[in-house]
């Protein structure tokens, strides 16, 4: 463990015992940092004068997953399948409907007010969009000293040392702190973002699509660099992406998400050399590889991803998926059932349409869980 | 030989600013022959879209100026053009789709409006006519109940169908040469693959010609017949798409490739090209990419010092480079039979002769794909995995 990440003492007090501040044992190699079980958000629909509440929109419903001190847990999906969301509930930046997260053993939903603030700083957050998570008006030195005095880490001249350290280590100049943001590229901002988050020593970070807005040739400077903080600090990664390779190169273990559950979760080598779910399948064969030659078949879906508050029955896949239909035509007439999706009508396996398939152990590695009634 | 549908030869464009002059399309050569794909590649600010906009003569003029060069279109320069006649060849001879659909389309007219009154503009037909060609070019882009479609507002609409009502709209009068500004930068991987499979096959049965504005080298790799590689509002590298992938000669080209992550690569340290992209208010001397090249920092450690300087190279650091880089911006030259590349130490550069990109190459092979259902006696996971 570096220095740095040995000044954060996590607190292990109950709830509401504030100030009650003991060194946390370390964590066993097994036990997760983050644990998050079946998270769910709902955001209400409302119509009307009264804005009367007519349904949900379910954007995470029903996540479970766990975060190990120092790997990466990549999340990966479409727009509008929830994996954003997933991030900023279990930081508490959107209020969650229901489940649990448990950091370091502790319940971190039960926290509140100052206990809460000191906890936070534990958990922090890279944005995608560089240009509108920095604040305009306040200097960099500003946008990365503020958190270092509200939660009293430095004072004085001593902030000024430790935001030209943290400038240093993301690879800017010390004399930047007294700029404003608009003065730098997109990828310059980038990196005080992570500044920012560095500067309170967290073993936890939310990622947020930190390199889908920069150009190709930055893209690889923030991902070293992430990688290379990660390696030095012991920071845990949560990294929400929707680009398969980078989101293969960066992770341990991959989740795949789809209208708002993962749909299959195991290591990054086994997700991507023995994909279970169709929607896996589809989204591997969809990225366009960068080498003129080998083309690969390819599943171009039909359709589109339906919307979240008025999801499909059963298999909420069932309307876009290609191993259903050919599992369909091999079954008995009497297991199957006609539909009708994006103007057409396809015969479909009754089960895919009946019941929704839990996320339960595959063939393949240890852990490689999928929820697909096709596969094995 | 066939004769290009379009050429451009020798284009400067210049912004007059407040701080100055920029430069941020210069001496750029190319062709597209009919139904050729073509893409212009690079980062954002390195002049691949004023590039596009400027075939259409869409820069406003001030603070743009076309300081010389030839648009040929089907033999006729657009840049001498009136107003008038530019409208003519706007939409009809040369569509253009951008990369955001819903700012490209009207909020307050219905799709069978708009795409009706582009069809209006250019063809002798009535408003009833009109309508069912606008019908008929959403059934053409594979939008299910086209008719109903029609009366419905952008908004009622995700952006994967707001795209495909884009190049119906944009294809609706025909044209000869689609430029395509980022189609699919904002759409996500599934729908990318749907409307880039859509535009293939459209020019399959039309035999149109694509300009593909892109910074997604997979997209690039899928779907180009000829690739101009732009840096620093130049055009740095040409080639077959084979032969750009195969045999990278330019620095950057080169680093690109190397600092994308692949799918199923073996892990480890991304490769980088180390310092920003140039801001065009403030170019370097030189070969534009001196400061964050490799490969005259490489050359430079095993040269004679006289041949070499030390520079400052952004964010305070300073590096040995080659003294011609600095001092001379090296041109497009054929280092390869039809590959040019604009770099002192590309393979042969001293003996090679200057050359303007003129490609009549198409790909060989063709993406098979699976629509919707996997056809019988293929296995899906197997077809996956094989790449069959």
């Amino acid at each position: 463990m570096s220095e740095a990440a040995q000044q954060v003492l996590p607190y292990r007090s109950a709830p509401g015992a504030a100030g009650v501040e003991s060194e946390l044992a370390p964590l066993s190699e097994t036990e997760p940092l983050l644990d998050v079980r079946d998270l769910r958000t709902y955001f209400p629909i409302r119509r009307g004068v009264f804005s009367r509440t007519v349904g949900y929109v379910k954007a995470v419903d029903g996540v479970s997953f766990s975060v190990r001190p120092g790997k990466t847990l990549g999340l990966v999906g479409e727009s509008g399948c929830g994996k954003t969301t997933v991030g900023r509930t279990i930081l508490r930046l959107i209020p969650a409907t229901g489940g649990a997260v448990r950091y370091r053993g502790t319940d971190f939903f039960a926290y509140k007010g100052e206990s809460l603030r000191r906890l936070r700083r534990h958990m922090q957050i890279i944005f995608q969009d560089p240009v509108s998570s920095l604040n305009p008006r306040m200097t960099v030195g500003r946008i990365i000293g503020e958190p270092l005095e509200v939660h009293g880490l430095a004072k004085g001249s001593e902030v000024g040392e430790r935001v030209a350290g943290l400038l240093q280590r993301v690879g800017l100049d010390s004399s930047y702190a007294a700029r404003y943001p608009h003065e730098f590229s997109g990828g310059q901002r980038q990196r005080i973002g992570i500044a920012r988050a560095l500067a309170l020593s967290p073993d936890f970070i939310v990622c947020d699509e930190p390199v889908s807005a920069l150009d190709v040739s930055i893209q690889s400077q923030i991902l070293n660099l992430l990688d290379d903080l990660q390696k030095e600090r012991n920071i845990a990664y949560l990294f929400i992406a929707h680009n398969l390779a980078v989101v293969q190169h960066f992770s341990d273990e991959v989740a795949v998400m789809y209208l708002g559950r993962i749909v299959e979760k195991a290591s990054a080598r086994e997700l991507y050399g023995n994909p279970k779910h169709p929607y896996t399948m589809s989204l591997l064969s969809a990225v366009p590889e960068p080498d003129p030659r080998p083309r690969k078949m390819r599943i171009v879906l039909k359709g589109e991803v339906p919307s979240p508050s008025n999801p499909p029955s059963g298999c909420p896949f069932h309307p876009r998926c290609p191993l259903t239909r050919r599992a369909a035509a091999e079954a008995d007439a009497k297991d199957t059932v006609e539909i009708e999706t994006g103007g057409e009508r396809v015969r479909v396996l009754h089960k895919c349409v009946a019941e929704m398939p839990p996320l339960e152990q595959k063939q393949g590695e240890q852990g490689h869980v999928g929820a697909c009634w096709v596969t094995k | 030989m066939t004769q290009p549908l379009l050429e451009i030869r020798g284009l400067n464009v210049a912004f007059n600013t407040e701080r100055g002059q920029i430069r941020p399309v210069r001496d750029v050569s190319f062709s597209v022959f009919p139904g050729q794909t073509v893409a212009l590649v690079g980062e954002s600010g390195c002049g691949k879209s004023v590039t596009a906009l400027s075939v259409l003569r869409l820069i406003p003029q001030p603070p743009g100026q076309f300081l010389g060069g030839q648009i040929l279109f089907a033999g006729r320069d657009l840049l001498p053009l009136d107003e008038r006649d530019m409208r003519s060849v706007r939409g009809r001879d040369i569509a253009m789709i951008f990369q955001e659909p819903m700012t490209s389309l009207n909020p307050v007219f219905t799709i069978g409006e708009q795409i009706a009154e582009a069809v209006l503009l250019h063809q002798k037909v009535s408003p009833r006519e009109a309508y069912d060609l606008a019908e008929k070019s959403l059934r053409d882009v594979g939008i299910a109940d086209a008719r109903r479609r029609l009366s419905e507002y952008p908004h009622q609409m995700s952006g994967g169908m707001r795209q495909r009502v884009m190049i119906a709209m944009a294809l609706s009068c025909r044209p000869k040469l689609l430029i395509a500004d980022e189609p699919t930068t904002a759409l996500d991987v599934t729908i990318q693959a749907q409307i880039l499979e859509l535009l293939r096959k459209l020019q399959n049965e039309t035999g149109m010609a694509i300009l593909l504005i892109t910074h997604d080298l997979g997209v690039v790799a899928e779907n180009a017949d000829v690739v101009n590689v732009m840096y620093a509002s130049r055009i740095v590298e040409s080639a077959s798409v084979e032969d750009l992938f195969d045999r990278p000669q330019h620095p950057y080209t080169e680093g690109l490739f190397r600092s994308v992550p692949k799918l199923n690569a073996p892990d480890g340290r991304l490769a980088t090209i180390p310092g920003q992209v140039p801001n065009p208010a403030k170019f370097p001397t030189g070969c534009k990419f001196h400061p964050r090249c490799p490969r005259t920092r490489e050359l430079a450690t095993r040269s004679e010092p006289a041949k070499t300087i030390d520079v400052p190279v952004g964010g305070g650091d300073r590096a040995r480079v080659m003294r011609v880089c600095v001092e001379d911006e090296p041109l497009l030259r054929g280092v390869l039979p039809a590959h040019g590349a604009a770099c002192h130490f590309a393979e042969n550069y001293d003996r090679a002769p200057e050359m303007l990109p003129m490609l009549d190459h198409r790909r060989q092979v063709v993406a098979g794909a699976i629509e919707g259902a996997a056809p019988r006696g293929i296995k899906l996971e197997e077809a996956i995995k094989t790449g069959r």
